[in-house]
C-alpha cells in the first residue's frame, strides 16, 4: 500500500517538472520574455496586438508576453527578482523602479534610445525613469490627476472657475467653496477623495499637497532624510487643512465608488482613468480643474507604468528594439487611446483627441510639461516612504494629531534609510 | 510496535520537518539579523535589535492587546455557538442537511471575497445594511455609525465577521464528534430515567470532551493568527484599533520589506501562543484529575 | 402532537438563523447577477439581496476575460493531490499518536502541536527561499508537496481516533490482523466523519490559497483560481459583478464536495456490533 503511494508521489514530481512546455528554440532567433500588467480589456488587447505585430516585423526577435494581474503585480515581480527569475523585459509600477535598479536587476537604457525620441518624450517621463543620472525605465504613457467638478454646482455656489494651473483655487478658497457647496447639499458631503481606493493612491494623490505647501515627502538632495521636510510646519499646516475637510463631514466615504457619477458630490479628486465614466455621466456639465494651491502653486501627481530591461549584450539590443517600437507615435497613441492615459510623446499628443489642443484633458498635458507635476521620490526607499505616508494619512483621517502622525512617518522612513546604509 | 509506529508517522513527520519546522527555525535565525527583502546589502547579525524595536513600537504592543481581547471574546462565543448549532442539527429530521450546508457556507467562501461584502454591510450612513438592520431592531434608537472607522466598534465588527466565518468550521468538527457518541450510551441513560439536560451533562459533554478541547485550542490558535479581515477591511485602523500581530508581521515583511523584523514578530507571537496553549492544556488536565 | 410544533419552532428558528448566516452570501450571489454599476449602489437596501433583474452577463465575462477553465483545472489538480495525499499521510500519523505505544510519542506529539501554532505567513519567506533553491518555482509540485503533512489534520485525526472504542482493535487482533490491516480495514471505515471533516477543511484551505501561489508562480500554466480573481482587480471602479460571479463559481466545487461528504456525517459511526 505504501509502495503505491510512493509511485504516486514520484509521478507527481515528474509531472510537476514537465508542465512548462518547452518550445524548441531556433538558434538564429533571439527569444525574449516580457511581462506586462493585465489592465483593462482594451489595454490588454493592445499590448498583445503590439507584441504580435513586432514579432512579425522583426523575424529575428521573438517576444513571449505574459500578463500578470495588476493588483498582485509588484509582489510577483519582487518574488521573481529574489529568485533571480526576472524576464528580459518587464513593466514596473513607476516609483518602484528605483528599488529594482538599486537591487541591480535593471540595465540602463541610455544609448539605446535615439536622441530624437528622447527629445519628443514628455519631461515627466524622463524624470520618472531616471535614477542616479541614468535612465532605467521609460513609460509609454503618463498619468493625470486633477479635480473633476460639476459646472452647475459650482455656479450655484458662486465659485469662480480656474482657467488653468496658474489660476488654481487656494486652499482657503477651496475650504470656503466646500462650505458653500455643503450648504446646498443633503448630507453635507460634497467632495470625493476616493477613500475607497487601495494604498498607493493616497501617496499619489495627496503627497502633491505637501509639495504645493513648500514641503515634500523627503529631502531630495541626497534622499537621506525626511526630517524637517515631511514634518515641516508647512506640511503640518497643509495636512491639518486636509484633516479639517475629512473630519468636517465634507468628504463622502464613496463605498460604492459612485459619489460623483450619481451626483452626491460636486467635486471629485481623481485621475485620468475616470474621465470616460465621468464624461458619460455628466456630459457637458463636467469640468476638469487643477488641485488647490497650498501656497507654492498647484502641484499634482504623475507617473505610471514604465518598461525596464534586465537583458544584457545582444539581448539588450533586441529588447531595446521592442521598446523603440512601443514608443513609435502610432503605437503610443494606440495604447493611450485604449487606457485613456496621457501619451508619452508630443507627436502622439498632437494627434490625440483628448489631449491635443483644445481637448478636454489638455490640463493634464499642461501639468506634465510646465512643471506642475512632481514625480514621486526617485529613491529605492520609495516603498517605505509610501507605506509610511499612507499610514500617516489614515491616522490623520481617523483624527490623530497631525504633527505626531507625520513625525512617526519620518521616523519610519529615516530608520529604513539608515538600515540600508543610505541606499548608496 | 515502535517500528510500525515510526513508519506510520514518518511521512507526515518528514513533511512537517522539511516544510514547517525547518523554515521556522530559519525564520527564528533571521529574527536576529537585518535581512530586508531583495536588498543587495550583506546580511548582518544584529542580536536583539529587532526585538528591541518591536517592543518599543506602540503599534505592535497594541496588536498584542487586540489579539488577547479578540481571543478572550471570540473563543467562548464561537465555541458555544458552534456547540449549540451542532446539537440542534444532530438529529434525524428531514431537511436538517440543508441547514447544515447553510451554516457551513460562510466557511466555503474565500475570506478575501467575503470581507469585501462585509465592507459593504458595514458601510456608514443610514443606508449601510448593518446600520439599517440595527435601526429596525432597536426601533429607531440606533444612530448610524461608520463601524470600520470607529475606534470602539471596529474590533467588534471584525469579531463578528470572524465568528460568522468560523462557526461553521467548528460546527462541522463538533458534529463529527457528536456522531461518534455511541447511541447505546443515550439509551442506557434514558432507561435510567435521566432527563434531557442530565443526558447532555453526563453523556454528551464528557464524550465530547476531546472534541471540545480540540475546538477551543484550535480557535485560540487561529484567534492569534487573525490577519485576512484586518488587511482587507480596516488595515489595522483606526489608529491601530484593529491591528494584530500577524498584520504587523506581514506589513513589516512585505510592505516595508523588513523581513527580519517580521520574523521577530512571528517568533514572539509563537512564544506567546505556545505559552497560552500550554496553560490551556495544563488547566484541562487538572480538571480531569479533580473530576 | 407536541412533536410537530416543537419541530416547527425548531425549523423557524433555524431558518431565521440561517438567513442571518447567508445574508452576506446572498448579497454576493445577487451582486453577481446584476450589472456592475448597480451592485454597490443598491448595497444598502433589501434589493442587495434580491435583484429585480437577473443577467448572466457577469458569468460570461468571467470566461471571456480570464482563462477560467485552466485555472479551475489547476486548482482542482493541486487541491485533489493535497487532500488525498494528506488524508493518507496525516491519518496514519494521527493513528500512530493516538493508538500506538512508542518511545518518544508524547514528546513528538507535543512538537506537532507546537507546529500547529505556526501560520503560513510566518514561514512564507524562508520557505520561499528554500523552494527557490530547489528550483521548484512555477510548478505544481511547489504548490502541493509543502502542504501534504498538516499538523491540524494530524491533531484532528488523533482526537477522533482517541474516541473510538478499543474493542475495535482488540477484535481485529484476536483475528490475527497486523497493525496495517487493522488500520485499513477496521479503523478507517469507522472514522468516516473524521476523514470527511479533514477532507473538507483541507480542500477549503488549499482551494483558497493565495499568498503562497502568488509568491511561487508567475506564469499562467500552473496558476490557480484565487490568483485568477486578482485579474479583476484592475483600475477602479472595480467590476464587482464580475468579481462576485468569479467568487460564486469558485466556491461551487467546494459546496458540491461538502454536499457529498455530508452523507458521511449523517451516517455516523456504524454500530460497532461489539458492545452488547
Amino acid at each position: 500500500m505504501s509502495r503505491r503511494w510512493l509511485i504516486v508521489i514520484i509521478v507527481l514530481g515528474l509531472s510537476g517538472c514537465s508542465d512548462d512546455a518547452a518550445t524548441p528554440e531556433r538558434p538564429d532567433v533571439i527569444h525574449l520574455r516580457a511581462w506586462a500588467h493585465a489592465g483593462q480589456a482594451a489595454e490588454r488587447r493592445v499590448i498583445q496586438a503590439q507584441v504580435a505585430r513586432f514579432n512579425e516585423r522583426t523575424p529575428d526577435v521573438d517576444i513571449k508576453l505574459t500578463l500578470i494581474p495588476e493588483r498582485s503585480y509588484n509582489a510577483q515581480v519582487q518574488a521573481a527578482a529574489i529568485a533571480g527569475d526576472l524576464p528580459e523585459l518587464l513593466e514596473l509600477d513607476g516609483p518602484y523602479l528605483y528599488n529594482y535598479a538599486w537591487q541591480g536587476h535593471l540595465q540602463p537604457l541610455d544609448g539605446l534610445l535615439p536622441g530624437d525620441l528622447s527629445n519628443d518624450l514628455l519631461p515627466s517621463i524622463i524624470a520618472q525613469g531616471r535614477y542616479r543620472g541614468r535612465i532605467y525605465g521609460v513609460g509609454v504613457f503618463d498619468s493625470g490627476l486633477g479635480l473633476y467638478a460639476s459646472r452647475r454646482a459650482l455656479s450655484r455656489a458662486g465659485a469662480r472657475i480656474p482657467g488653468g494651473p496658474a489660476d488654481a483655487w487656494t486652499a482657503q478658497e477651496f475650504t470656503a467653496l466646500l462650505q458653500a457647496l455643503a450648504a446646498h447639499d443633503a448630507d453635507g458631503a460634497v467632495l470625493d477623495l476616493k477613500l475607497n481606493y487601495p494604498g498607493e493612491w493616497f501617496t499619489y494623490a495627496f503627497s502633491p499637497i505637501l509639495q504645493s505647501a513648500g514641503a515634500d515627502l523627503i529631502d531630495r538632495n541626497g534622499y537621506q532624510s525626511a526630517d524637517g521636510v515631511l514634518n515641516a510646519p508647512a506640511a503640518v499646516k497643509a495636512m491639518t487643512t486636509l484633516q479639517a475637510w475629512l473630519r468636517g463631514g465634507f468628504v463622502d466615504a464613496n463605498v460604492d465608488d459612485g459619489a460623483f457619477v450619481t451626483g452626491r458630490v460636486a467635486l471629485s479628486w481623481a485621475g485620468h482613468w475616470e474621465y470616460a465614466r465621468y464624461a458619460g455621466a455628466l456630459g457637458d456639465d463636467l469640468l476638469l480643474l487643477p488641485l488647490p494651491d497650498f501656497g507654492h502653486g498647484t502641484r499634482t501627481g504623475q507617473g505610471s507604468w514604465v518598461w525596464g530591461m534586465t537583458a544584457t549584450g545582444k539581448r539588450a539590443e533586441a529588447a531595446a528594439r521592442f521598446l523603440r517600437f512601443l514608443l513609435e507615435p502610432g503605437e503610443v497613441l494606440a495604447m493611450a487611446d485604449a487606457n485613456g492615459a496621457v501619451p508619452a510623446r508630443q507627436a502622439a499628443i498632437a494627434n490625440s483627441e483628448r489631449y491635443g489642443d483644445g481637448g478636454p484633458l489638455r490640463l493634464f498635458v499642461e501639468q506634465l510639461t510646465e512643471g506642475y507635476a512632481v514625480p514621486r521620490p526617485q529613491t529605492p526607499a520609495y516603498p517605505v516612504i509610501t507605506a509610511a505616508f499612507q499610514q500617516a494619512f489614515f491616522d490623520i483621517r481617523d483624527g490623530a494629531e497631525v504633527r505626531a502622525a507625520l513625525d512617526r512617518a519620518v521616523a519610519a522612513i529615516d530608520q529604513d534609510i539608515a538600515d540600508n546604509k543610505g541606499y548608496r | 510496535m515502535t517500528r510500525a509506529a515510526w513508519l506510520f508517522a514518518a511521512p507526515a513527520l518528514l513533511g512537517l520537518l522539511l516544510f514547517v519546522a525547518l523554515p521556522f527555525v530559519l525564520a527564528f535565525v533571521l529574527a536576529f539579523t537585518n535581512l530586508r527583502l531583495g536588498s543587495p546589502l550583506p546580511l548582518e547579525f544584529v542580536g536583539l535589535e529587532q526585538f528591541h524595536r518591536i517592543f518599543s513600537d506602540p503599534a505592535f504592543l497594541r496588536a498584542l492587546l487586540n489579539n488577547a481581547v479578540f481571543a478572550l471574546v471570540v473563543v467562548p462565543v464561537q465555541t458555544l455557538l458552534a456547540l449549540g448549532l451542532a446539537l440542534l442539527l444532530n438529529r434525524r429530521l428531514k431537511g436538517l442537511a440543508l441547514f447544515r450546508t447553510l451554516f457551513f457556507m460562510p466557511v466555503v467562501f474565500p475570506l478575501s471575497l467575503v470581507s469585501v461584502v462585509w465592507i459593504l454591510i458595514f458601510a456608514p450612513g443610514a443606508n449601510g445594511m448593518m446600520n439599517a438592520f440595527l435601526e429596525t431592531v432597536t426601533l429607531g434608537a440606533w444612530q448610524p455609525r461608520d463601524f470600520l472607522h470607529d475606534p470602539v466598534l471596529a474590533l467588534p465588527a471584525i469579531m463578528l465577521t470572524s465568528v460568522w466565518q468560523g462557526v461553521g468550521f467548528q460546527m462541522v468538527i463538533i458534529l463529527a464528534g457528536l456522531q461518534a457518541i455511541p447511541g447505546g450510551l443515550y439509551e442506557a441513560a434514558a432507561i435510567d430515567g435521566a432527563s434531557r439536560w442530565r443526558r447532555f451533562w453526563h453523556v454528551t459533554l464528557p464524550q465530547l470532551r476531546n472534541t471540545l478541547i480540540f475546538v477551543v485550542l484550535v480557535t485560540t490558535i487561529l484567534a492569534f493568527r487573525l490577519f485576512d479581515q484586518v488587511q482587507i477591511m480596516t488595515q489595522g485602523g483606526p489608529r491601530n484599533a484593529t491591528t494584530t500581530a500577524m498584520y504587523e508581521a506581514v506589513q513589516a515583511a512585505f510592505a516595508r520589506q523588513q523581513v527580519a523584523k517580521g520574523a521577530a514578530i512571528t517568533v514572539v507571537l509563537f512564544l506567546i501562543v505556545l505559552l497560552v496553549t500550554v496553560l490551556q492544556r495544563r488547566l484541562v488536565r487538572q480538571e480531569r484529575e479533580i473530576a | 402532537m407536541k412533536r410537530w410544533w416543537v419541530n416547527g419552532a425548531l425549523y423557524l428558528g433555524l431558518m431565521a438563523l440561517a438567513l442571518v448566516f447567508i445574508a452576506p452570501i446572498l448579497l454576493m450571489v445577487a451582486g453577481s447577477l446584476k450589472p456592475d454599476a448597480r451592485v454597490l449602489i443598491e448595497a444598502g437596501s433589501w434589493r442587495a439581496l434580491l435583484p429585480d433583474s437577473v443577467s448572466l452577463r457577469n458569468y460570461g465575462d468571467v470566461f471571456s476575460r480570464v482563462d477560467f477553465t485552466r485555472y479551475l483545472l489547476n486548482s482542482l489538480w493541486i487541491t485533489a493531490c493535497v487532500v488525498v495525499l494528506g488524508l493518507v499521510v496525516n491519518a496514519m500519523a494521527g493513528y500512530a499518536f493516538a493508538r500506538m505505544q512508542w518511545r518518544g510519542r508524547d514528546l513528538v506529539f507535543g512538537l506537532v502541536l507546537m507546529i500547529l501554532i505556526i501560520p503560513l505567513e510566518a514561514i512564507a519567506v524562508p520557505l520561499f527561499y528554500q523552494v527557490t533553491l530547489w528550483g521548484w518555482r512555477d510548478t505544481y509540485v511547489v504548490q502541493i508537496v509543502p502542504f501534504i503533512a498538516n499538523a491540524f489534520s494530524i491533531y484532528l485525526f488523533h482526537t477522533y481516533f482517541l474516541g473510538l472504542p478499543r474493542e475495535l482493535e482488540e477484535a481485529a487482533r484476536i483475528d490475527g490482523a497486523g497493525v496495517l490491516r487493522t488500520f485499513v480495514s477496521i479503523i478507517v471505515p469507522n472514522a468516516r466523519p473524521a476523514f470527511a471533516s479533514v477532507a473538507i477543511l483541507t480542500f477549503l484551505t488549499q482551494w483558497g490559497a493565495f499568498l503562497w501561489p502568488l509568491m511561487v508562480t508567475s506564469g499562467e500554466a500552473v496558476r490557480p483560481l484565487p490568483l485568477g480573481i486578482a485579474a479583476f482587480y484592475t483600475l477602479p471602479p472595480l467590476q464587482w459583478g464580475d468579481i462576485f460571479a468569479f467568487g460564486v463559481m469558485m466556491v461551487a466545487p467546494v459546496l458540491l464536495l461538502f454536499l457529498v461528504f455530508q452523507k458521511w456525517f449523517v451516517r455516523g459511526v456504524a454500530a460497532t456490533g461489539v458492545k452488547g
